[in-house]
């Protein structure tokens, strides 16, 4: 009994002692992406608190499929649980516009940063939300199975070569394997044992996703949407776009090469375990592929035959709560998470993002730390970063867009026709342009 | 004489309770859904726009898609859950050798909360799943379950019914239990056979418990969003894109409230007239019957 009884006045004591402590201190509470996102910002905040006594940071992770939702639900009920918020780039406009997002401090200096991704994170000319990182996709593919097919992989970096900046250049400009290069080799590395598929051919990592897919038509040389981001007819149902959705679809359905439906982190999974031989995913991969034993290369993001080399770009931004009570304090750390050299280097460490902050970007093209592999493939970032991005679309209808894309090519995915799904797609597009332009 | 000696105030102090609940829980949401489909939010501002949000929705394609896919969604999986639930009561009922292994057997679907059994169908329903092993067993050619514009529909129409049905023979059995026994005997000895009995007498006194069962089997699957948010997300090309799940889209995941809600108020306004006939038919025949 008497251990009890001084069990619960120590408890209350200690429990008095924390609400004092909270009294005095700031806490933040910022809203993340589950997973390496959560693990890279825990680090940045631990650097940060060691040097800012008084500060709190407290992160509140979501899942990828849900992180869109409770975002987009939180910051239109003004909640002021929340001060700093993760931004995906072609949201910006779309929260910027309804006034979710305070401008950003004009204090901050972002000259450190690539002048094309901080344009990104304005809308109307005014900057509201700084970007933490650029994002790079390349082809990884796994050189036994390569060799056990009897097929030359393509020309890639591996685990036995160094490259520098310039060689990796010339990779990139006259060795990109093409999309028909991709299928031949693919029909080759799928295996089927009775009715079932034991190997896969290739695989993109973000199944239907818009990021992802977008240079599939673009590089045929049409856009998703209007210039004026007005209308997707004639655009997403162009006949660049039917090519490419026909060699998405054919992917799935008459070569079979595919997995349908891959969830977060599953490409990555089946590629380790000798189950598919190509995917297309981000250099966030690199850190999971080396923790295993696969022996794998990395080759630049093909493109169309006869069409342009494009690849996809953009990455997550932050910005601050309007709503939040802590505008100083928020804006104090979004500035030490971007511009910051300790900042965006333990971010870059952790995460294996391809930066925005110029003096390391600098360093991976020039530094002999980066000659050899998996460091080198960021330099096939830099090359793509600045030859073949392309951002994606800005409209104020982006979620409506991005979903009516990922609909499409998971409907065509699974079997419905090409120009029906184009067609559902457009229609719902523009009928969410002409809601939003009310 | 009873009706003055009504204790008036001690009456409404038991009801109280029940009616608080029934104003924060069922009327308050539906006056702010009522009062939200009214307004927009353009470019961070609140603005009225009176009925608008449902004239638009009248020139919408995707709603009507919607409220197509609603009604026949509900049309068969309503009298079937019924049907297949009051087949199981009269099972339920019935003595012979191993009952109780079977009465345990239906009992547990209702023991499984509604989002593990969606997610255990969806593993048997995997291109590699349990179903289409054994249907590769049987020599047939697996099926895209989940994932077709033709089957979607119907298989959560299966996961739903077979979640739902043994809550509504519970309903059942109470109703079977109160059917005197008297009644068959009589009907025996003047020679009814079993499905004379069924028709002739279990139904039509059954029917208060039908109507209760039918009314509120209605109004869930009506609002059924749990199958479709976990398996199909409305697709595929929209072939489960019931309306709940267009307004939870609309509202949720694009961020227009108004929209969503004019949908929610249409949805309560339909089921209030379906509900409205329900009663009207069953009720009325059952007191002439009476």
């Amino acid at each position: 009994m008497k251990i009890w009884k001084s069990a619960a006045a120590l408890g209350l004591v200690a429990g008095m002692l924390t609400t004092a402590a909270l009294a005095q201190d700031k806490t933040l509470n910022m809203v993340v992406i589950e997973g390496g996102d959560t693990t890279a910002m825990k680090a940045v905040v631990d650097s940060y608190v060691a040097t800012h006594p008084g500060i709190k940071i407290n992160l509140q992770s979501y899942p990828f499929a849900q992180f869109f939702q409770v975002a987009e639900l939180r910051l239109r009920s003004k909640d002021k649980g929340v001060d700093l918020v993760y931004v995906d780039a072609p949201l910006v406009a779309s929260y910027a516009s309804r006034g979710f997002l305070s401008e950003i401090d004009k204090g901050i200096d972002v000259s450190t940063l690539v002048q094309t991704s901080v344009d990104a994170g304005k809308y109307d000319g005014k900057q509201y939300a700084l970007p933490i990182n650029n994002s790079a996709q390349v082809l990884f593919y796994n050189k036994a199975l390569f060799k056990a097919a009897g097929i030359t992989p393509p020309d890639g970096l591996t685990v036995d070569q160094s490259a520098t900046q310039k060689d990796i250049d010339a990779l990139a400009s006259s060795k990109r394997w093409t999309w028909e290069q991709i299928a031949d080799a693919a029909k080759k590395l799928t295996v089927k044992d009775g009715g079932r598929t034991t190997q896969y051919g290739f695989s993109v990592e973000q199944f239907g996703e818009l990021y992802q897919l977008q240079p599939f038509g673009e590089s045929l040389g049409t856009d998703v949407i209007s210039a004026d981001g007005k209308t997707a007819e004639g655009y997403l149902d162009s006949e660049a776009w039917t090519k490419a959705a026909t060699y998405w679809a054919n992917l799935y359905n008459d070569w079979g090469v595919s997995p349908k439906g891959l969830g977060y982190g599953e490409a990555a999974q089946l590629f380790t375990t000798g189950k598919l031989a190509m995917f297309a995913g981000g250099t966030w991969n690199l850190p999971i592929l080396s923790a295993t034993s696969v022996d794998y290369g990395v080759a630049p993001y093909p493109y169309f035959e006869g069409g342009k080399a494009l690849t996809p770009t953009g990455s997550w931004y932050i910005g601050v709560n309007a709503a939040s009570a802590n505008q100083a304090e928020a804006f104090d750390f979004a500035k030490y998470l971007t511009t910051s050299d300790e900042g965006a280097r333990t971010w870059f460490k952790s995460l294996n993002q391809l930066p925005v902050f110029k003096p390391l970007l600098d360093e991976i093209s020039t530094s002999a730390d980066f000659d050899k592999f998996p460091q080198n493939v960021f330099r096939m970032g830099v090359y793509d970063s600045l030859n073949t991005a392309k951002a994606r679309p800005v409209t104020s209808a982006y979620g409506q867009l991005q979903d009516a894309f990922r609909s499409a090519f998971v409907d065509i995915a699974n079997g419905v026709a090409v120009a029906d799904a184009l067609k559902a797609a457009v229609q719902k597009y523009d009928a969410a342009v002409t809601r939003v332009a009310q | 004489m009873t009706t003055r000696r009504t204790p008036l105030l001690f009456v409404a102090l038991c009801l109280a309770p029940a009616l608080l609940g029934l104003v924060v829980f069922r009327l308050y949401p539906i006056a702010l859904a009522i009062s939200d489909s009214l307004f927009n939010v353009v470019k961070g501002d609140t603005i009225f726009v009176g009925l608008s949000n449902y004239l638009a929705l009248f020139a919408d394609s995707a709603f009507w898609k919607s409220l197509q896919v609603t009604l026949w969604f509900n049309l068969l999986m309503n009298p079937i859950q019924i049907a297949l639930a009051l087949g199981l009561a009269l099972l339920y009922v019935q003595k012979f050798r191993g009952i109780t292994l079977y009465r345990i057997l239906f009992l547990i679907p209702i023991g499984v909360s509604l989002p593990t059994a969606v997610l255990i169908w969806r593993i048997m329903l995997t291109p590699d799943g349990l179903v289409n092993g054994l249907l590769n067993v049987g020599g047939l050619p697996a099926q895209p379950w989940l994932t077709s514009e033709g089957l979607a529909l119907y298989s959560i129409i299966a996961i739903a019914t077979w979640k739902g049905i043994s809550y509504w023979m519970i309903f059942i059995v109470g109703g079977l239990q109160n059917i005197s026994p008297e009644i068959y005997d009589a009907a025996r000895i003047d020679g009814a056979r079993a499905w004379q009995r069924l028709f002739y007498i279990t139904v039509p006194l059954l029917r208060p418990t039908l109507l209760f069962v039918l009314v509120a089997d209605v109004s869930i699957n009506f609002l059924l969003f749990a199958p479709i948010f976990m398996l199909t997300q409305g697709g595929p090309a929209d072939s489960t894109n019931v309306l709940m799940y267009e307004a939870y889209k609309s509202g949720f995941i694009f961020g227009d409230m108004g929209r969503a809600m004019a949908i929610i108020v249409v949805v309560v306004l339909l089921l209030l007239v379906i509900v409205g006939l329900q009663f009207k038919l069953l009720s009325s025949r059952a007191e002439a019957a009476a």
